[in-house]
């Protein structure tokens, strides 16, 4: 087993009413796999908005296998400025 | 040179530097907050960061555009926290040998600014109730 942590924004914040969930996972569990299940947690509320992901404070362009203690964050559509 | 700079609370600007004697152009970009988000009125946008990512990612971006155009300096502070209608969320300084190139570099840096730095828009309407801004546009 691992144990990561996902660190929630904006929409992701407002949909699952946390900024922040540890999760504990089976090992070889991916970015991917973690992303489906945070949009299930989210009840359909982020069926349409887009997420890039960042792990470890570093956006990734393809899913990747998670190790423990890896800080994971679903990014939202970012609006600085 | 490039300095950049998050902070939360009121952005001291960057002074206006007249020894700069190769630099024919110093561009300065101030980004407000508007009274309204689409269709809604405002009374403030709360800025929310993901922490040392927002920080390394504004930097990035920062120094990809120094290197894509021929400016000299790209100095911004962005700010984070809670920003009144009307006060200054973003402060950018470019300061190149002909305006022409600190105009495209202005623009390309916001654009890829708003595409890539992790930092979101909550809107605080007129009852305070605060919920993610619509805002995604350039």
């Amino acid at each position: 087993m691992i144990k990561i942590k996902i660190k929630c924004f904006s929409q992701v914040k407002y949909a699952l009413g946390k900024k922040e969930l540890v999760l504990e996972l089976e090992s070889g569990t991916t970015t991917q796999e973690v992303e489906k299940l945070i949009r299930k947690k989210a009840n359909r509320n982020l069926d349409i908005v887009s997420l890039s992901v960042a792990v470890n404070k570093k956006y990734i362009s393809k899913s990747l296998v998670l190790n423990d203690g890896d800080e994971v964050a679903f990014i939202p559509p970012v609006q600085g400025g | 040179m490039v300095k950049v700079e998050i902070i939360n609370g009121p952005i001291d600007f960057f002074p206006l530097n007249d020894n700069r004697d190769q630099d024919g152009a110093e561009i300065v970009f101030n980004g407000r907050v508007r009274a309204a988000e689409y269709d809604k009125i405002i009374t403030a946008l709360e800025y929310e960061q993901y922490e040392d990512m927002a920080e390394s990612e504004l930097k990035k971006v920062a120094k990809k555009t120094v290197k894509k155009f021929a400016i000299h300096d790209l100095f911004c502070k962005h700010r984070i926290g809670k920003v009144k209608v009307g006060q200054s969320s973003l402060h950018v300084v470019i300061r190149s040998k002909h305006r022409k190139e600190g105009f495209i570099a202005m623009n390309y840096f916001i654009s890829t600014l708003k595409d890539q730095v992790p930092i979101w828009k909550w809107a605080i309407l007129e009852d305070g109730t605060k919920i993610p801004s619509d805002c995604t546009s350039s």
